[in-house]
């Protein structure tokens, strides 16, 4: 890429390049030289994979984006190319450490894996710098803030910093004006940090994510109220947060996702474009402003079935897709008044924590689909063992709960996992069947939603894992299936019954 | 070749750019098309296109390839702007992911070039600043080094080693972990 090459872009491919392949280099390169003049001297374009002569040079800027688009060891190979790609190398962008760069096939730890990174940064020019991440590596602090110092400059774009122990402080003197005005997304794990009100505006900082790190919610509040790009905030066991306050000066934040921040007591959005929200143990108190923009909600904790009927219909009115998921829930899901008339877009899975078989009335989800007359999909996901009382077979005859009658007239799919003969569960089938009017397929799933199956690509085991209810269980909800829900069914409704696979569920002789 | 217009009222409707190759061929594209290039756009809105845009470094074999790139990909974009509105319709998802599929089938047809082409089509990229294009191309011969000797990697793309033996010796000592 010397001035002779960056000449050459513009130049129709010839064969006159060729003269710039004569080199001191090894005898038997020049050899290859001579060869290929011999043969492929003419400069034919159409030759393909032999017509090295004829190609066009490119510039060494274009080289250098070439170069910054390989993975870290083509990079390190192409290093000793010449003096231009040592060059590059030196500035290249993408520095990404864990404990496979290096070699993928024989992972690096500990000291070994610090010392290569070591090497790198010791020689890096500090230029160009766009991405860090070092994940896994643990190292001594002077090491990690030469690191640092070397790659936390004006231009860099993503910042992934897992440091090894949470006293270890992240130094915001690093984020100056420039890289401020640079830095797009930000994921700090198992580290300090303390931002304050005069750390000034990030301007480009559009995704924050922190995990495991020791920060108040005061000092995250300087932070996101200087960060008016932000639209992505993702919040994991930061226990140190006790409120979450998010201004109004937010306008294109759209995403928050909360994971196990245990002594999180309020949440407050204002910022008015929220669409999605995530969480993994609900907080005390949720204030989300007007959220007329919030339309997705997915929520993990115990009793949440119940929460997200009893609270949600008044704090996020224009829900569109509500997934909900329980290790622990009450008895019953009340019926109210209140609902939810934009959601499309139901899941609910019920996962029993320590104490199942668990009864729980399932005909009382009626209330959701009352609640929501907008409903297009419903996935429930019940891979419960149920109570032996509560099981029907089709040995019985039964008195089935009947509601008055409510059609639901967009409710097209529903799919049931982990589908069992528990009373209200059929009872909960026979309704949806009798009253949604535009049902187009019901599938009853006896195995449990998360079941991998013997026949999945990619399953080494070549069984079903975990095999779940015993065939017994499964064999009485296909006959109560016959029995309570086939003749039910409509003629245009595509009712798919997805029964035990019959290797990995031998019946005990 | 690279007339949309074919009596379709629609896209007479479109305003329509002219394109003239180094060989002097003309090229009329739709102004979506175009303006895949960051160059051409600037020339669009400074209002400096009409009687043709000359590219005096693009040939109109290589131009003939790169419109082809940026009617795919401008059609591309406009179904992203139509779908994003409904993003959680997995009906559109389904749409969108076919789409998308179908989009990277494309690109590997495309990207099927003897490689005196693809360089030519990165400096067509570079110059008109198609960055899905530039990236595209320089994706691909970054991933045509994997696996080889630097000495490979020299005799393909016909680099010069102006290191000295004993630099070129440090670099390898410092990388050697790339090596084994």
């Amino acid at each position: 890429m010397s001035q002779r090459e960056r000449d050459g872009q513009i130049l129709a491919p010839n064969g006159s390049i060729a003269s710039a392949k004569k080199r001191k280099g090894s005898p038997c390169q020049q050899d290859g030289d001579s060869s290929f003049l011999k043969q492929n001297g003419d400069g034919d374009s159409q030759a393909g994979e032999t017509m090295i002569f004829s190609i066009p040079h490119l510039p060494e800027d274009i080289w250098h984006h070439i170069h910054s688009l390989m993975p870290l060891r083509d990079a390190a190979r192409v290093a000793c190319l010449s003096r231009a790609f040592l060059h590059s190398w030196r500035c290249y962008p993408n520095l990404t450490f864990n404990e496979y760069v290096f070699s993928p096939e024989a992972p690096i730890y500990g000291r070994d894996l610090s010392n290569a990174i070591d090497c790198i940064m010791r020689n890096h020019l500090g230029i160009g710098v766009k991405v860090l991440k070092l994940q896994s590596c643990y190292t001594s602090s002077r090491k990690l803030n030469r690191w640092l110092r070397v790659a936390i400059k004006p231009g860099i774009e993503e910042l992934n910093l897992w440091l090894s122990r949470k006293e270890s402080e992240f130094p915001c003197s690093l984020l100056s004006d420039g890289v401020r005005n640079s830095i797009q997304f930000l994921e700090l794990g198992l580290c300090t940090f303390r931002p304050t009100a005069e750390l000034g505006p990030l301007r480009c900082l559009t995704s924050l994510h922190l995990s495991q790190v020791r920060i108040t919610g005061d000092e995250l509040e300087c932070l996101l109220s200087n960060s008016l790009a932000l639209e992505k905030l993702d919040l994991s066991q930061c226990h140190g947060i006790i409120c979450l306050r998010i201004p109004c000066a937010l306008q294109r934040f759209s995403h928050l996702t909360i994971f196990m921040c245990a002594r999180l007591k309020l949440i407050e959005c204002k910022a008015p474009n929220l669409s999605s929200l995530e969480f993994l143990g609900k907080p005390a108190e949720l204030s989300l402003g007007e959220a007329l923009q919030m339309r997705n909600l997915s929520m993990y904790d115990s009793n949440v079935v119940c929460y997200a009927r009893t609270e949600l219909p008044s704090i996020v009115p224009n829900l569109e897709t509500l997934d909900l998921c329980s290790g622990d829930e009450v008895v019953k899901t009340p019926m109210l008044p209140t609902k939810f008339p934009c959601l499309k877009h139901l899941t609910i899975c019920l996962t029993p924590g320590g104490s199942f078989p668990w009864s729980y009335v399932y005909f009382s989800l009626v209330s959701f689909l009352d609640a929501s007359p907008s409903l297009e999909t419903l996935s429930l996901d019940v891979p419960t063992k149920p109570m032996k009382d509560e099981l029907v077979s089709g040995r019985h005859s039964l008195d089935l709960r009947q509601m008055a009658e409510d059609q639901h007239r967009y409710l097209k799919n529903v799919k049931i996992t982990g589908f069992s003969s528990a009373k209200s569960l059929i009872e909960l089938t026979c309704y949806i069947v009798k009253n949604a009017v535009s049902l187009e397929c019901l599938t009853l799933d006896t195995h449990y939603g998360s079941t991998t199956r013997c026949s999945d690509v990619g399953n080494e085991f070549k069984q079903c894992i975990p095999v779940g209810n015993s065939v017994r269980v499964k064999r009485r909800a296909l006959a109560a299936i016959r029995k309570f829900i086939e003749e039910k069914v409509p003629a245009g409704v595509k009712l798919t019954v997805v029964e035990p696979c019959l290797q990995c569920h031998k019946p005990r002789s | 070749m690279a007339s949309a217009g074919s009596g379709d009222e629609k896209a007479a409707a479109a305003a329509m750019i002219t394109l003239i190759s180094s060989d002097n061929e003309k090229f009329e594209v739709t102004e979506a098309t175009a303006t895949l290039s960051q160059t051409i756009r600037h020339m669009i809105e400074d209002g400096c296109t009409d009687g043709g845009v000359p590219l005096p470094n693009v040939t109109s074999k290589i131009l003939a390839r790169v419109i082809e790139y940026c009617k795919k990909h401008a059609t591309a974009a406009a179904g992203e702007e139509g779908s994003s509105s409904s993003f959680s319709d997995a009906a559109f998802l389904e749409v969108d992911r076919a789409f998308l599929e179908e989009l990277e089938e494309f690109d590997d047809a495309f990207l099927e070039v003897d490689r005196a082409t693809l360089f030519d089509l990165i400096l067509a990229a570079n110059y008109l600043d198609i960055k899905g294009l530039l990236n595209l191309t320089c994706q691909k011969v970054a991933d045509s080094v994997k696996g080889k000797t630097p000495e490979q990697i020299r005799e393909m793309y016909n680099i010069v080693n102006d290191l000295t033996p004993e630099e070129e010796a440090e670099i390898r000592r410092e990388t050697q972990w790339a090596f084994e």
